[in-house]
């Protein structure tokens, strides 16, 4: 499969922490991978080096096979790669369709928001790639359940073409229910020929839905299977083993 | 369902408030309602409003300015200085205008590049001008020694008993909120205070989004100033002492949130023209001038109670 994402021996540490002790990771084409690892494993520091959130302090990234080196999320997202943050996705006190928007808003020539327009398409992309019916694009995001607001970023990235789509701990404080809706979205968006990393602490969450999962702990990568080599119990035992083994 | 979009005005509170001052001081003072005196309440509201409107889009940004007062004083203050040795007025305006703008960069610099509060780097630059200025001036008022016919256009009569500053005050709320409700800029302003992490994230540049409302926050600080300067023809170096509070009460009672994020330009309108009734209104009911501070004081409590509780009606 051709590599969308590689990155290859990426060290970061912050003051005497070190996060990533010189980790590769790859992503192919229109794949899903499970990153996985217990919490403070060095997941969330990786993607965030990977869309230019943080700086790697050794290491190369290549995405679509050219060299690259986001400076900031703005450049990842110009180049196709959008993620959604467990707490990071929307601003609470925004109306939907300005959350839906944000940073890529669309404008007059003046330069002035093309309000109207996009408080149509919100309403109407929502409903028909996500199926959440709003009474109207002026709601605040604050109004949308947990799973709702997942879903509007999910939506968002597929709205604007994005060829990675990144979720970190989509699923962590959802309902079963909504959690089912998330890896629903998640397997439409694989449809569209979009990869998509998806990194929790939860083999359940990820195992039905993955093609492949990379196991992370204490800033290294333990593993990286297909998801049909493995089972989730063998799974939790590795990541199990290594948080007991290297203290 | 109406109900809720009723409560999802953001003046609300502040539309409310000024509609019962409005009775109150109208009952209480036959005077009150004349054009006389609501022009003059509408001269004060403008010289304190133009201020308060770029407090007002830093608030939304997530960042404080505490140095309004001071900048309200210094830079008349240098461009009094300047006029009467004898530089053309013009530039002497302009000069000071700069001068501003540099304190507006500074705030943000020291902000944005330290991670300190910007209550606390505000409240820094807002002793530390207001003593360059009692340094200055010895503590005495510096008169402007000749008349001026370009100040007019900051602080003189327009047409009867409106004077320019409300103008510019119309100006700079109708500019400032076309920007913040219709522009990226304004949407980015929202997100920035709203929940940065979230708009790093998406990529959009807070820094220069705070630089940029710090220097609007300072150089409308330093208009307003000209226009109070321009009608008084006179600067005291307590000029100014107190008013960033009344500014940030100015918003607060327009609904906008001191945690950032929510506000709006109309709101602090309405704000800066109540804390001016409540001036005028309190002058005319023949109540001594030191119950104007506590009055405020009260409106402002009361404000951001009535503030909260519409917020978590429209945000949860
Ligand atoms: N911005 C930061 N500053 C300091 N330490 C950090 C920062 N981000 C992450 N860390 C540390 O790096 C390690 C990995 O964190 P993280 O990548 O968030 O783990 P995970 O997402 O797997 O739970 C943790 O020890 C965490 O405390
Ligand atoms: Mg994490």
């Amino acid at each position: 499969m051709k590599d969308l994402v590689l990155m290859k021996g990426i060290k970061k540490s912050f003051g005497k922490v070190q996060a990533l002790k010189g980790v590769d990771f790859r992503v192919g084409e229109s794949e899903i991978v499970g990153l996985l690892g217990d919490n403070g494993a060095g997941k969330s520091t990786l993607i965030k080096i990977l869309v230019g959130y943080h700086q790697p302090d050794e290491g190369e990234i290549y995405f679509k096979g050219e060299r690259v080196n986001f400076r900031s999320p703005w450049d990842a997202r110009a180049a196709g790669i959008e993620t959604v943050y467990q707490d990071l996705a929307l601003v609470n006190l925004m109306p939907i369709w300005r959350n839906f928007f944000l940073g890529r808003e669309l404008r007059t020539s003046l330069g002035f928001l093309k309000v109207r327009e996009m408080k149509k398409i919100t309403l109407e992309f929502l409903k028909k790639e996500v199926g959440i019916t709003l009474r109207s694009a002026d709601e605040t995001v604050a109004f949308l359940s947990g799973g709702e607001r997942q879903a509007v970023a999910i939506a968002r990235a597929i709205y604007f073409g994005a060829s990675l789509l990144i979720l970190d701990e989509p699923t962590a404080a959802l309902s079963v229910g909504e959690t089912r809706m998330i890896l629903n979205h998640i397997l439409e968006a694989k449809k569209k020929g979009i990869a998509v990393v998806f990194i929790t602490h939860n083999i359940y969450h990820v195992y039905e839905v993955a093609d492949r999962l990379v196991l992370l702990e204490k800033g290294e990568k333990i593993g990286d299977y297909m998801k049909d080599e493995i089972t989730p119990e063998k799974v939790m035992d590795i990541i199990a083993a290594a948080a007991l083994g290297k203290p | 369902m109406k109900k809720k979009r009723f409560f999802m005005i953001k003046e609300l509170g502040a539309i409310i408030g000024t509609v019962v001052f409005l009775i109150f001081f109208s009952i209480m003072n036959r005077n009150f309602l004349t054009v006389e005196n609501l022009m003059s309440t509408l001269t004060m509201a403008s010289e304190l409003g133009i201020m308060a409107v770029g407090i007002t889009l830093l608030m939304i940004s997530g960042e404080f300015d505490l140095s309004v007062g001071s900048v309200f004083a210094i830079v008349p203050m240098i461009s009094a200085i300047s006029i009467n040795s004898n530089m053309n007025p013009i530039l002497a305006v302009s000069l000071s205008l700069l001068v501003a703008i540099g304190i507006g960069i500074m705030n943000g610099v020291i902000t944005i590049f330290t991670g300190i509060p910007s209550f606390i780097t505000t409240l820094g630059t807002m002793m530390f001008w207001r003593g360059i200025i009692l340094a200055v001036t010895g503590g005495f008022s510096i008169m402007l020694e000749k008349k001026v016919g370009f100040l007019n256009l900051f602080g003189g009569l327009i047409v009867g008993e409106i004077r320019f500053s409300t103008v510019w005050f119309m100006l700079f709320a109708i500019l400032f909120g076309i920007i913040l409700e219709r522009t990226r800029f304004g949407n980015w302003c929202f997100a920035t205070g709203g929940n940065l992490g979230a708009s790093i994230a998406l990529g959009i540049p807070v820094k220069s989004v705070k630089m940029t409302n710090f220097i609007v926050s300072s150089l409308l600080a330093g208009i307003s100033g000209i226009t109070t300067f321009a009608r008084f023809k006179v600067v005291d170096p307590t000029f100014g002492q107190g008013m960033e509070l009344e500014a940030i009460a100015s918003a607060v009672i327009g609904g906008t949130l001191l945690s950032g994020g929510y506000g709006s330009i109309l709101g602090t309108f309405i704000g800066a023209f109540m804390i001016g009734m409540v001036q005028s209104g309190l002058v005319l009911i023949g109540a001594p001038a030191y119950w104007y501070r506590a009055f405020v004081g009260v409106i402002l409590v009361i404000a951001a109670i009535i503030n909260s509780w519409i917020r978590k009606r429209v945000a949860g």
